[in-house]
């Protein structure tokens, strides 16, 4: 038996035209962490569910504990010890903790389930991993953070000796990101193997004991963590220098386009989510708002642009207050959105390519004659769109349901870059879109700020940010941490402000990097 | 195109599944179901009070399943047609009998518009409640329904009474004229017909039709490029209430006369029935519609013509029914598998797939 727990050789596979990993390596010695990193799309999710048995794969081979799998679904990964972690966790919410735990594997007694016995078996758990978890609490009750305890339990109680995490810090806040990893080096000191996913170096550099990089679908190497550096890794994950020579023209950038006042904004489930932002976006910039996810960037977007109401402050666009405006005044005033979320809010789905290029000018010549819509005109446009923003399928005719991510995404940005709205609102522009789609939405982008848009910013991925903007804002929990040029901008300084910890020493941050 | 050749041809293969066991039962009580069913045409359009049975029964149907399909088609689930019937009749009537004064052209007019108007403000209701304070639409219509029912009741026992033993209202001083004699057949038909050619017209080539159409698929998406999914969703309310005050307007003037406490029973139900069997496809609705009134007014001749009941006829409406709706659950499957096999995107949910996996690790 080798030395490794996992082998994964030469492995390819594609989904439909796509190729997810053309030429994927991977290893896993016992009682290690291994961290897998790469850019979104590169293809580090699909490695680890393809080792769980979750697709087939094309070619390759996969070694589990030395023996060759030939044939591998979730049921046989389990059975050999592997337990994943999934980025959306997959436990009934009207249930108790414990019952989640169970589930499937209810411990009887007789016709009943044994919950003593059950109980526990999870409080070994528990114990001894040192783990917080309430387990008669009903799992809508509970924190992120512990609803991924609750999976990593799930895991051990099936018997896992490997335990995959699927960027598991992305929902975290940073104290729960600091308890999981505490969690994560008990489980390695009880001879565990973690492979860890991630695209955030400082985390990686922090946990891991070897790294594995991925690019686009492709196995860049694998590093001990103390031979390397971020800005090493980084250069295996993209693949040239980014941050250095990236040229941008910021002296361009003109009079005050939108205007935000000391806003609170509530989130669904409490109030002021947003505690006092302020900030400001000027003709011909972008600017970039860095955070982890959740941390108030869906509620600042949703009140500039109309959608949510706020509860004090003022947004000021193009000179006219559209505070608590009705999002077609919004529009009016001179927004375009690209919202984060594309398959309810960007599109409709069941309607048409054209119907969907058409919405938002819907009211306005020549799209309209009279109480009719012109379809002559529609068409007219739906081709040009179609052909300047490459659009495939070509037949604008066609549902928006039947076109890929990146082509779905191209529709969104084609309706709102065409109308040159003084103010365009990107958020999670590039989001699980194929790599040729995030470099022609982003040229986009470019090009609207060229043309003297301001441009918002919005993105989990940090080297979008530090790539497209001209400014970076940081927030965190609903307050901006900092504020940046982003030529003073890397990994690590806004690593810091994300995390929230140096909300008032932003100079220190600076040093730190 | 070919989706709704498609549609039609699914839809035809019901209907002859339907007839099918239809035919069983028919043989299960010992006659025969081609004579049945030939007794059942034969009546519904063989002959020229029969068609006008068909044609009179039609034109309510008609108006009230677009009513109820242009509705679901703005995210609406319009149970308060039968509601709004009412209502539009009710005010029909009034009208009819008491604005004697106005000229004969508009008092015609008049009596439309006012049904229209009042129906549409029935509507209004459950519509303001669902878009601004998120309460069911379906529940409320219901409810709605049987008050609407009461008020007629009332004014026509009571304030509008014509004092005879039924309670129904004085004659009114125009009427549609009667197309197939003795049949209630009446011009209405034809008001109804260009009413249903309207509003398809609007739902799909119209900015209100397409903003109809758009908050009824997607209200998240209809607020973010700028439509109202709210006042969207109410104009829609009032466009179906219309429909239904129309149809009540058309029974008032061109059936009856007068005010016939009762009269629009079932006529909502039954017009939810024909477009729900399409999913509210607005092309086809008005043949299913015309299918239930064929269904209806040959069930009568039928029964007398050999021995088979015409319950039956709801038995093969309501197999219609259920075919149709199975039909809906299996393209959905086939849709969701098409949808796996294609994507083979959504992770699969391990604790279902585990649940043969070994417990505790000891």
């Amino acid at each position: 038996m080798s030395e490794y727990v996992v082998e994964m050789k030469n492995i390819v596979k594609s989904f439909g035209e796509v190729r997810a990993v053309k030429e994927g390596q991977f290893n896993l010695k016992k009682g290690e962490i291994h961290s897998l990193i790469g850019e979104n799309g590169a293809g580090k999710s699909t490695m680890m569910k393809l080792l769980y048995g979750m697709y087939p794969i094309n070619e390759g081979e996969i070694y589990i504990k030395g023996e060759h799998m030939t044939k591998l679904d979730p049921k046989i990964a389990i059975s050999h010890g592997i337990g994943m972690v999934h980025q959306e966790f997959m436990l009934v919410n009207e249930l108790t903790v414990l019952e989640n735990v169970i589930l499937g594997f209810e411990p009887k007694k007789g016709m009943t389930i044994d919950f003593d016995k059950a109980r526990k078996d999870v409080q070994h758990y528990i114990d001894q991993y040192n783990m917080e978890i309430q387990l008669d609490k009903k799992v809508s009750q509970i924190s992120v953070g512990e609803a991924q305890r609750v999976e990593i339990i799930k895991t051990l109680m099936r018997g896992a000796e490997i335990i995959i995490l699927d960027e598991p810090t992305a929902v975290l806040t940073p104290q729960e990101t600091k308890k999981l990893f505490e969690i994560l080096a008990n489980l390695k000191a009880e001879g565990k193997s973690l492979v860890f996913i991630s695209h955030k170096l400082n985390e990686v550099m922090e946990i891991s004991d070897r790294i594995s990089v991925m690019r686009q679908g492709t196995y860049m190497g694998t590093v001990n963590r103390d031979e390397t550096s971020p800005l090493d890794l980084t250069k295996k994950m993209i693949g040239r220098e980014v941050f250095l020579n990236i040229e941008k023209d910021y002296s361009k950038a003109g009079e005050k386009i939108l205007e935000v006042q000391d806003v609170w904004v509530p989130s669904q489930k409490e109030t002021s989510k947003i505690r006092g932002m302020s900030l400001c976006v000027r003709a011909g910039e972008i600017v970039g708002i860095a955070g982890i996810d959740g941390n108030g960037q869906s509620e600042l977007i949703e009140a500039i642009t109309g959608l949510r109401k706020v509860e004090k402050g003022a947004v000021i666009l193009n000179g006219k207050n559209v505070t608590n405006k009705s999002p077609r005044k919004v529009r009016e005033a001179g927004l375009a959105h690209i919202p984060e979320d594309r398959n309810t809010r960007g599109l409709n789905r069941t309607m048409s390519i054209e119907e969907n290029l058409v919405a938002v000018e819907l009211d306005k010549k020549p799209y309209t004659k009279g109480i009719f819509m012109n379809t002559a005109a529609q068409d007219k446009y739906s081709e040009e769109m179609v052909r300047q923003f490459d659009i495939r399928p070509t037949d604008y005719k066609l549902p928006t349901s039947s076109l890929s991510g990146g082509n779905a995404q191209k529709v969104v940005v084609a309706r709102e870059v065409s109308m040159n709205k003084k103010l365009l609102v990107a958020s999670q522009p590039t989001r699980g879109v194929d790599i040729g789609a995030i470099e022609s939405i982003r040229n986009t982008l470019e090009k609207a700020k060229k043309q003297g848009a301001g441009v918002l910013l919005v993105s989990a991925e940090l080297e979008e940010i530090i790539s497209l903007s001209d400014r970076i804002i940081v927030i965190h929990e609903g307050e901006i941490t900092g504020e940046m040029a982003a030529s003073e901008a890397n990994e690590n300084n806004l690593g810091l402000l994300m995390m929230g910890g140096a909300k008032n020493t932003k100079q220190k941050g600076e040093e730190a990097s | 195109m070919s989706n709704s050749l498609k549609g039609f041809y699914k839809i035809l293969i019901t209907l002859v599944v339907a007839l099918g066991i239809g035919a069983i039962f028919i043989l299960a009580i010992g006659e025969n179901p081609i004579a049945a069913y030939g007794a059942l045409l034969k009546g519904a359009l063989g002959t020229k009070l029969g068609l006008g049975n068909t044609i009179a029964g039609f034109t309510p149907l008609l108006l009230t399943s677009i009513a109820f399909a242009v509705a679901a088609k703005g995210g609406a689930f319009n149970v308060g047609v039968e509601g709004e019937v009412i209502l539009g009749g009710i005010t029909a009537a009034y009208i009819g009998v008491n604005w004697g004064f106005l000229p004969v052209p508009l008092l015609y007019l008049a009596c439309f518009l006012g049904a229209m108007a009042v129906a549409a403000a029935w509507a209004f209701i459950p519509a303001v409640l669902k878009a601004y304070y998120n309460v069911s639409e379906v529940c409320v219509t219901i409810l709605m329904n049987t008050v609407a029912l009461y008020i007629g009741s009332y004014l026509v026992s009571g304030p509008m009474s014509a004092g005879t033993a039924t309670p129904q209202s004085d004659p009114v001083l125009v009427t549609l004229p009667k197309i197939m004699k003795p049949s209630n057949a009446n011009a209405g038909v034809f008001i109804a017909i260009v009413v249903v050619v309207l509003v398809i017209l609007i739902v799909y080539k119209t900015k209100w039709g397409y903003k109809i159409r758009t908050v009824g698929t997607n209200p998240a998406f209809a607020d973010y490029v700028g439509i109202s999914s709210k006042k969207v969703f109410i104009s829609t309310m009032l466009l179906s209430g219309m429909l239904g005050g129309i149809a009540g307007c058309i029974e008032v003037l061109g059936v009856y006369g007068y005010y016939l406490d009762n009269f629009a029973k079932d006529l909502g139900t039954n017009g939810m029935l024909a477009a729900l069997i399409v999913k509210s496809n607005m092309t086809t609705t008005p043949f299913i519609a015309l299918f239930l009134a064929v269904l209806k007014a040959g069930s009568m001749a039928m029964q007398q013509a050999t021995d088979v009941p015409k319950s039956i006829v709801d038995t093969v409406s309501a197999i219609f029914i259920i075919i149709a709706t199975m039909n809906f659950v299996v393209s959905l499957r086939t849709r969701r598998k098409a949808e796996k096999a294609a994507a083979e995107k959504r992770p699969q949910d391990p604790s279902s797939a585990g649940t043969e996996g070994k417990g505790g690790s000891k």
